[in-house]
């Protein structure tokens, strides 16, 4: 079996976070925040380390890094937080259902008022269309730095900075983006959403919230924080006011040994090895005139390539490929707003790899692509 | 000997308090509080030795606490 379905989850996962997920399972099975006994202490102890890594990682401070369930949890929190009190809210053409889901959930109700930038292959065009849309009741920009379909790199840090000049919340969506590119806060995000368990390689289940803590968050879950106990109010301090119920520490061991493993490597050497293969792919395969490539030449991609045979639907190509054995995510991908801006009625099928990826496999995967295209 | 008890509003701030001062060169370490107060549970930092520097780190990173007993540091 060969995977290279590594935009929905990463595997196979490294040794260090297989190793750092016994360790805490083995070492670490108090509850943390909660308690003065050595179990809680140790545990407690383990989850600050690893919101110092996260926050070192991301140019953040330690109590602003937030742990969730995953990178829609995160954006949920972080939309339905910043527009609690109603505003206008962008959100980008070629959002995930994460961040459209919710959005949508609230202009359906009268909640906000909600507008879609298009995205185009030139950044200039993008940045113009966000900057078109902006109003004086405009609370929120919400923007994925990559997007999920395609691969397709936002200019991020420029919107960021069209935030900034008007005084907008920014919430990245850096699901596609974390542990491939290098994100910072300093990049002009106020609120930085992402998963663990892609580009940062912990477990499934694992996702993030990171703040700048300018824009006051306020939560959608209420509940123990091991904080102010007697008060029937939610903490206001962060991470206890947005961090409920019992955290997932394995899982957050977990984040913070896929950190260290990608911080071991370099986002830059991650990058160029699977932007290689990327090319590699997209090299092989463009040699044939029934495979169509979604990818502009004026934009620019993370690591992800969304492609279909022509006159075949993209659930039965990833069908037909996972019979030889390829893991490869066909169909919508979650992402209502992306297939329709690139007009994809039968979705496409995607090729992501990762850092464990190899050129073998990905020739291997060409093979069957081209005896595929007989059917 | 403790000279300053600070009480933290969570665990976090306490465990980011104590690196804070420890790199300032302020022995401290966080307690458990003993005695439950009319707020709640919760942990302390216990500041040991001369530190009269202690709260400035403190405030200067914005580290929120409480001071609920001061031996003079």
């Amino acid at each position: 079996m060969i995977n290279f379905d590594n935009a929905a989850t990463t595997f196979p996962k490294p040794a260090a976070v297989r190793r750092a997920v016994s360790v805490a399972m083995r070492k670490f099975g108090g509850n943390s925040g909660r308690g003065g006994h050595e179990l809680a202490m140790l545990t407690s102890a383990a989850l600050y380390s690893a919101r110092e890594t996260a926050a070192e990682f991301f140019g953040a401070q330690p109590e602003n890094v937030i742990f969730t369930m995953n990178c829609t949890h995160a954006l949920n929190m972080a939309i339905k937080g910043i527009m609690a009190d109603g505003g206008h809210m962008i959100i980008s053409s070629m959002e995930h259902n994460s961040s459209a889901r919710p959005a949508a959930a609230l202009a359906l109700k009268n909640k906000i008022s909600l507008s879609a930038a298009e995205v185009f292959p030139e950044n200039e065009r993008t940045v113009e269309s966000f900057r078109s849309l902006i109003r004086k009741d405009t609370k929120a920009v919400v923007c994925t730095i990559a997007g999920n379909v395609t691969g397709q790199l936002l200019p991020f840090r420029e919107i960021g900075q069209l935030c900034r000049e008007h005084g907008i919340c920014f919430i990245a969506d850096g699901a596609q983006a974390c542990g491939i590119i290098d994100v910072k806060m300093s990049d002009g995000i106020n609120i930085l959403c992402t998963s663990g368990h892609k580009g940062l390689y912990g477990i499934t289940g694992t996702g993030m919230l990171i703040t700048d803590g300018k824009f006051p968050i306020t939560p959608i879950i209420q509940g123990g924080t091991g904080s102010g106990s007697l008060s029937l109010f939610q903490p206001d301090i962060l991470p206890d006011s947005l961090e409920s119920g019992t955290p997932n520490i394995i899982g957050a061991m977990s984040v913070k040994a896929g950190i260290e493993f990608v911080r071991s490597i370099g986002t830059d050497k991650i990058f160029r090895h699977e932007s290689a293969l990327c090319q590699k792919f997209i090299t092989l395969i463009e040699k044939n005139d029934d495979i169509i490539v979604y990818r502009s030449p004026s934009a620019e991609y993370v690591p992800i390539v969304s492609f279909n045979i022509r006159g075949m639907p993209s659930e039965k190509t990833a069908a037909l490929l996972a019979d030889k054995g390829f893991c490869l995510r066909a169909g919508f991908h979650c992402a209502a707003l992306a297939h329709a801006s690139l007009g994809t009625e039968n979705g496409t099928v995607r090729y992501a790899p990762s850092v464990f990826s190899t050129e073998n496999d990905t020739v291997s995967l060409v093979l069957q692509l081209t005896k595929l295209k007989n059917y | 000997m403790t000279f300053l008890t600070a009480e933290m509003p969570s665990y976090t701030y306490a465990v980011k308090g104590e690196k804070l001062l420890r790199s300032g060169g302020c022995e401290c370490m966080i307690a458990r509080k003993e005695k439950t107060s009319s707020e709640s549970c919760g942990y302390l930092l216990k500041i040991s030795g001369k530190c009269r520097d202690a709260l400035k780190i403190l405030d200067r990173y914005a580290v929120p606490y409480k001071v609920i007993s001061d031996g003079g540091a």
